[in-house]
């Protein structure tokens, strides 16, 4: 038609769009790793005002975790977990809602899971996989909840989930210190899971001890790739993703958004609950007070780093995990306390949210462009 | 306020050499050079994306030249924003006008200027001067009023009169007729022309040539960021402004053969609506027939948006019926009516009518994502996704590289041709339109007016909503007029028709009778459903 009114990308031809797509993707990736140096940069400065030996500290914490083979098995387990709960959050995020309620519906999974693996006698194999889909079916319904409240009634789903989190989290407390608490024991925790229904251990398969570390990890490699594509290939994936970057106009195009909100709610729920399974079945073979630890508020960081995208969730939990682990060995070794990685790792994630370098780099590359043309 | 001195002679603003080039590498100004003097009113015309606006906000600081300079006054200068505009005298009225709608007219016009001593407002002396600088000007406002509950062009006047009291001498007027009826806008021409006459010098942006022609003294066009020329007005026709506006010949007149309207498609009987929110509506009977195109006319904001936000399921009406070839569509939902076969061109595409950072091709899918050829088994193919954009993207001369592109990419008309594709590639019985045209090019805008004659030449019904009269009688085969909610006219030929006098049914001079509203129209009681009228 007409030569006015051109934006950028219109006057591209197909081939320098894919230039450019290629360009912004090495930007993205090169922004990533400088962003990581960064942190690390300003972690290592911090340490040397500190008083401390940061080149020791920084040694022992980035090699520390592939030194021996259960420091291994320790940082797979933790990635496992945190990233089936940054999973678990993805989900909702690519609806564009904020659930903070991986916590809730983590240890809903992991009191189904050990209600069914302690108590109910079941054949091998079986008995594995039943308690992960209890536990997977009480995280689910722990996210139909607060899902179901923003979609019908309105709530604020930020609000609902966290209230959820403190009445679960007390529940679960309440239920293993009291009925659930192994009888004539001091510590505080439940019975052990029967034999059959633990996670097999990574070890036995490869023959080097890999410590806690089990086929949790493949589970949650599985979970990773199907809910890739069931955002990418599925109507629902669909559904979800158009709530997401505009529920305006998925609902002008007929697609009933509170459905869609719940069912994202749902599906992640059921994923943190799979995160409690593993933990339960997978790591500490019972319930133990506060056995998620942290890693449910992580899990949001994870995907917040990763923006939501399944299969690089798995590359920044692996990545997070590796700092955790490398962390507390340099608590281990050396003066420096793990204070230092939640130094960094807070400094990744304000560089990160804030896209701010990529964006800039990007902006220059074009200006220059347009200079030269 | 005091305003910086301007030197003697010279233009009011000029333009030198000025490039503009934003972040993301488009250029929206090239190298213009561009001079008007004291006491003129100059248009400046040009296509959506032309640079006409980029231009005018680099006179009033909201934007910043990357090269050449602004001049105010006969000096060059730095406008770090509009308070530094607002200093050296320039107001800009902005097509969305920034009032605060719980305030009353004077203090909206005062509002950061006021009358008064030691941090209190005067709120008498702000009346006062209100009053006056209406009388000098000829703006006719309501000082006591509050904004909110006036109407659309008395808001417009209140700008004007901001920029009289903030002693302005440059007035910027960013596209002041689009919301206007015929009659407001000759007011407001009356009154632009006594403020010329006062030694103002007025910046007229437009696309609409017809205006520009009566108001300006000289008009400047605008191609692709660049400035093409400056003529006198009395030099200028509506037919050589607008080739240099697009470079070529370029006519807006459809060629368009009489409707051959068959059965009724639509049927509306008795509509009403009444919510917390919007316009209501009363009473409404009208039919659209398969093969017509009938335009709904009404300043905006008279319900327009409701009625179609109602045909095409996205609200509920409280009372009344609309039948689509026969079915009853109430208790159907969006997909419903989607299904019975509504396709609907929203009137804000940023709103509703497009997902910005999803990619054209999943824009293309939103009412068919979810079966053949797009999904089979719960299962959605991108290849197929793709190959269904890469068809719509050659049929409707969408312009882009790759359907992977973010439509935020794209430009208005653009976008637009994404939306008008999945539309009318739905293959719908009813096509509501509502702004198609808003804020795209000329060139979209003659694509856009040959596809609706198309779809209703292949059998359509087609409902065209617009706030453009021009478009609409030279389009629609009958015509409806929509006031406060009601039909207020209905002309079932739409030959001859003048804006002028369909303006006098929207502002609500003259009204047609109940019997010419409903004439030839079956059945006009929508009780409960009766089986057998699905005739």
């Amino acid at each position: 038609m007409t030569t006015t009114a051109m934006t950028a990308i219109e006057t591209e031809d197909r081939r320098q769009y894919r230039a450019t797509r290629r360009r912004d993707f090495a930007v993205d990736l090169s922004m990533a790793l400088a962003t990581i140096l960064a942190a690390l940069v300003i972690g290592f400065l911090v340490m040397l005002a500190t008083g401390n030996d940061p080149v020791r500290a920084y040694e022992v914490m980035l090699t520390g975790p592939l030194e021996r083979s259960f420091r291994v098995g320790r940082w797979l387990e933790d990635a496992t977990t945190l990233t089936l709960l940054g999973l678990s959050v993805a989900i909702p995020f690519r609806a564009r809602q904020i659930s903070l309620g991986a916590e809730s519906q983590v240890y809903a999974g992991a009191l189904a899971a050990a209600t069914v693996a302690i108590f109910v006698p079941l054949p091998p194999v079986v008995a594995v996989i039943v308690p992960m889909a209890a536990a997977a079916a009480a995280g689910a319904g722990m996210g139909l909840v607060p899902g179901a409240m923003k979609a019908r009634l309105g709530a604020n789903e930020i609000v609902a989930t966290l209230m959820l989190n403190a009445i679960v989290v007390r529940v679960y407390d309440y239920l293993v210190n009291g009925p659930l608490k192994e009888s004539g024991s001091s510590a505080v925790h439940s019975k052990s899971i029967q034999q059959d229904s633990a996670l097999t251990p990574l070890s036995d398969w490869f023959g080097v001890p890999l410590g806690r570390a089990n086929i949790g990890f493949g589970v949650m490699l599985l979970t990773a790739a199907a809910l890739w594509l069931l955002i990418t290939r599925t109507p629902l994936g669909y559904r979800i993703r158009m709530t997401g970057a505009n529920p305006d106009f998925a609902a002008y195009g007929g697609i009933r958004v509170p459905r869609v909100i719940e069912w994202s709610f749902v599906i992640g729920g059921a994923v943190a609950g799979l995160a409690g399974a593993h933990l339960v079945q997978g790591v500490y073979g019972r319930l133990e007070p506060g056995l998620a630890g942290s890693l449910a508020f992580e899990g949001i960081v994870v995907a917040l780093l990763a923006r939501n995208n399944p299969l690089v969730v798995v590359i920044a939990g692996l990545f997070y995990s590796y700092l955790r682990a490398g962390g507390d060995i340099m608590e281990q070794q050396t003066d420096v306390g793990t204070e230092i990685v939640v130094v960094i790792q807070a400094v990744i994630v304000l560089l990160v949210t804030a896209q701010a370098l990529p964006n800039l780099l990007k902006r220059r590359i074009a200006r220059r462009q347009v200079g030269v043309r | 306020m005091m305003n910086e001195p301007w030197g003697k002679a010279g233009p009011a603003v000029a333009a030198r050499q000025v490039t503009k080039t934003y972040a993301n590498g488009v250029r929206a100004v090239r190298s213009v050079d561009l001079e008007v003097p004291p006491g003129e009113i100059r248009a400046v015309v040009g296509e959506n994306g032309a640079g006409k606006s980029t231009l005018m906000k680099m006179f009033y600081g909201l934007e910043q030249p990357s090269a050449g300079a602004i001049l105010v006054g006969g000096r060059p200068r730095v406008l770090r924003g509009p308070a530094s505009a607002i200093a050296l005298g320039v107001g800009m009225v902005h097509q969305n006008l920034m009032l605060v709608p719980s305030f009353t007219v004077a203090q909206n016009v005062v509002l950061g200027v006021e009358p008064g001593r030691r941090g209190l407002v005067d709120p008498k002396a702000a009346v006062e001067r209100t009053a006056r600088l209406a009388e000098e000007s000829g703006l006719t406002v309501d000082p006591r009023a509050r904004v909110e509950e006036v109407s659309v062009g008395m808001r417009q006047r209140t700008e004007i009169l901001k920029a009289l009291h903030r002693k302005a001498r440059v007035l910027i007027l960013d596209e002041p007729t689009a919301v206007l009826t015929p009659q407001e806008t000759e007011d407001l021409f009356a009154a632009v022309r006594r403020l010329r006459d006062g030694g103002m010098t007025v910046l007229f942006i437009s696309h609409k040539l017809r205006e520009v022609r009566e108001i300006s003294d000289k008009v400047s066009v605008m191609r692709a960021g660049s400035l093409v020329g400056t003529v006198a007005t009395a030099d200028a026709t509506e037919r050589s402004l607008a080739s240099m506006m697009v470079g070529r010949d370029l006519s807006l007149d459809v060629e368009r053969s009489p409707a051959r309207p068959t059965e009724t498609t639509l049927r509306v009987r008795c509509l009403g609506y009444e919510a917390a929110t919007g316009q209501w509506l009363h009473g409404l009977d009208f039919d659209v027939a398969a093969g017509e195109i009938v335009g709904v006319a009404g300043i905006e904001g008279n319900g327009q948006s409701e009625l179609a936000e109602i045909l095409a399921g996205l609200r509920r009406p409280s009372t009344g019926t609309v039948h689509l070839d026969g079915t009853d569509t109430a208790g159907l939902d969006v997909a419903g009516h989607r299904r019975a076969g509504i396709g609907y061109v929203p009137e804000d595409r940023l709103y509703n009518g497009a997902a910005l950072d999803a990619s054209i091709a999943d824009n293309l899918v939103v009412d068919r994502h979810d079966r053949p050829p797009l999904a089979r088994r719960g299962v959605l193919y991108p290849g197929a996704v793709r190959a269904h954009a890469e068809e719509l993207i050659g049929e409707y001369a969408i312009r882009t590289p790759d359907p992977s592109v973010p439509v935020r990419a794209l430009s208005g008309g653009n976008l637009q041709k994404v939306i008008v594709a999945r539309e009318l590639s739905a293959g719908p019985r009813l096509l509501i339109a509502s702004q198609v045209t808003r804020g795209v090019d000329i060139g979209a805008m003659r694509f856009m007016y040959e596809r609706l004659v198309a779809a209703r030449d292949a059998g359509a019904a087609v409902l065209l909503i617009s706030a453009d009269l021009t478009e609409l009688l030279g389009l629609s085969d009958r015509l409806l007029v929509l006031k406060d909610g009601r039909l207020v006219a209905r002309f079932d030929d739409t030959t001859g028709l003048t804006e002028k006098r369909v303006g006098l049914y929207m502002l609500g001079v003259e009204e047609h009778g109940r019997d010419r509203l409903t004439v030839g129209l079956d059945t006009l009681t929508a009780g409960p459903e009766d089986p057998g009228e699905t005739t």
